[in-house]
């Protein structure tokens, strides 16, 4: 088994060994941390959660649009790290996460990957 | 009030306005997407101006699981059964849209404290029927359907799930979804042999909050659907096209002879009318329109977001919320085809015309409604969906929803906020918290259907 170690900033720093091939929400919610979550296969985004270090493997989701993968966000229950990682969680990492459309629209490469343009474009 | 029959509900919508005065109201609040790790619950709310808690929350089921979405309720059984003794308008069904399950509440046996009868798992829903995100429920005679937005994956057009009457899945209840891109709302009229559905979105679309953009490139609904009730299958498409920007909430006549119905459009905020002519063809045409206003600091209009529309048990008066602008219209459709506004109220919204009501900062907008079966009472709630308030109304977080009760005038038309009533679901116990859908135990505009 390959192991990673998740730090989680927000909480003290607090750091657990996952299995790399698992989706970090199991194998954090299994060592007692509080999550939230919601569909449990990629498509909510109630366990979004903030990378601030590290490398993750999120090509399962389909919840998050390019702004908010440039802005960091991870889908942890469908995400498995590829390198260690340092996250913040819950809902006060969500500070970048929803936006007013009405306000601050979208560029066409910001959309979510199916639909968006490249930025050259 | 007829006591002839032992079934539940009424033998006429006439019958049903003649009901006792509603003492208690249900009503789903939620934490998913506070940050509150807490399971989302059915509040009771008393509904008794005699009672010393009065508009208060007197009792709390919290559900099993944390972060379930509790959303749209319906009731196990409706005036659809009103000539089945052996039925009881007694359960309600209160899905979880992200979770998929399924809670059956008991209401009956002691309505101001409701306990939970049974959980339908949702990941049985999705391994049996290939379906997720439960949203409206209709009861059909005895048999319950429950829209369904997604398939378990979460992709459109999802479809419906059947339950017989002890709550054991049947399957899927449609026999084809035919072209139909999405799922949302319905509402059957049986004399007709026609049910009416409507559009929002792939779950994996809507349920991470609300990309304007994502509605040029057809990711949202713009279409409505008649079906051939019996044969369970569509059969025809009303395209709206840009009057029909995400067609909602679907209502017809209470009258179960006529053929008018209604759906708010809500990122077009139209309200579209349907009806059968003469010939017997089905006809639509756009009978309201709330124009987009202008907002100092923003670089787009805001439209209304009609996020719900209700008909008053006499069909005479249509309800709708402008959840962005805050504002909630009574309008006369006594001629369906020419609606006269005759009330306006201000609650919330993000045009500022109504910050505070009745010394509550009122945080979103004015969204789900239910009305007495009188027509003189329309109980509001402010929270629209946790990550669409969260874009929105990002207050909402510290704040929570409030629910306000909106007196209407059943003579001359007008509506006017209750001084009195007010439930501020920011002092909740466990903190802020949500509210959403409200229903009544002895039915209300929104669930009973006569065949």
């Amino acid at each position: 088994m390959t192991t990673r170690t998740i730090t989680i900033a927000n909480r003290g720093n607090a750091t657990y060994a996952v299995d790399a091939k698992k989706p970090l929400l199991d194998s954090l919610r299994d060592q007692g941390v509080d999550l939230p979550y919601g569909c449990k296969y990629g498509g909510c985004i109630t366990c979004a959660a903030k990378l601030i270090e590290g490398e993750v493997n999120q090509k399962a989701q389909v919840a998050l649009n390019n702004r908010q993968i440039n802005d960091g966000y991870v889908i942890l229950c469908v995400a498995r790290p590829l390198s260690d990682c340092t996250f913040d969680i819950g809902v006060e990492s969500h500070d970048r996460l929803y936006r007013n459309p009405f306000l601050d629209p979208l560029e066409p490469h910001e959309l979510k990957a199916d639909i968006a343009t490249t930025k050259d474009q | 009030m007829s006591e002839t029959c032992c079934g539940p509900g009424y033998a006429s919508p006439a019958e049903a306005m003649k009901a006792p005065r509603e003492k208690v109201l249900y009503t789903i609040a939620i934490y998913t997407g506070t940050g509150i790790q807490k399971p989302d619950y059915l509040c009771t709310i008393d509904a008794d101006p005699d009672s010393p808690t009065y508009s208060q929350v007197i009792s709390r089921l919290e559900m099993p699981g944390i972060g379930d979405e509790l959303h749209h309720m319906g009731w196990n059984a409706c005036s659809s059964c009103h000539d089945d003794a052996s039925m009881e308008r007694k359960y309600l069904i209160v899905p979880g849209v992200r979770s998929t399950n399924l809670h059956i509440v008991d209401c009956g046996t002691d309505p101001r404290n409701p306990k939970l009868h049974k959980v339908i798992d949702g990941a049985e829903i999705k391994a049996k029927t290939n379906l997720s995100a439960p949203h409206t429920v209709h009861c059909l005679g005895s048999d319950i359907i429950i829209s369904m937005l997604g398939d378990a994956k979460g992709n459109a057009p999802g479809g419906y799930l059947h339950l017989n009457k002890d709550f054991e899945i049947v399957g899927r209840w449609e026999e084809s979804m035919g072209d139909i891109k999405f799922g949302y709302d319905f509402w059957y009229q049986p004399r007709h042999n026609v049910m009416v559905s409507s559009e929002w979105a792939a779950p994996n679309t809507f349920m991470p909050g609300f990309d304007l953009e994502e509605v040029g490139h057809l990711k949202y609904g713009r279409e409505i659907h008649l079906w051939d009730f019996e044969k369970k299958e569509p059969k025809q498409t009303f395209y709206l096209g840009e009057d029909g920007l995400i067609p909602l909430e679907v209502r017809f006549h209470h009258d179960p002879d006529s053929s008018h119905g209604f759906v708010g459009a809500a990122l077009s905020a139209n309200i579209i009318h349907w009806w059968k002519d003469a010939a017997g063809e089905w006809q639509w045409e756009k009978i309201i329109d709330v124009e987009n206003e202008p907002h100092p600091e923003w670089p787009i209009p805001v439209p209304g977001v009609i996020s719900v529309i209700l008909l008053s048990m006499d069909d005479r008066f249509l309800y709708l919320c402008n959840w962005l602008h805050g504002d909630i219209r009574q309008y006369d459709i006594s001629d369906p085809h020419r609606p006269v506004l005759t009330g306006q109220v201000w609650m919330g919204g993000l045009l500022g015309k109504a910050p505070e009501v009745n010394g509550v900062k009122v945080t979103g907008g004015p969204q789900m409604i239910q009305l007495s079966l009188d027509g003189k009472r329309l109980y509001v709630t402010t929270s629209l969906f946790s990550t669409w308030d969260n874009q929105f109304y990002p207050e909402i977080r510290t704040n929570g929803g409030c629910m306000l009760m909106v007196n209407c005038d059943t003579d001359n038309g007008g509506m006017e906020i209750d001084p009195d009533f007010v439930v501020d679901f920011g002092r909740e116990p466990n903190g802020p918290s949500r509210c959403h859908e409200t229903r009544y135990p002895g039915g209300d505009c929104t669930s009973d259907i006569w065949i």
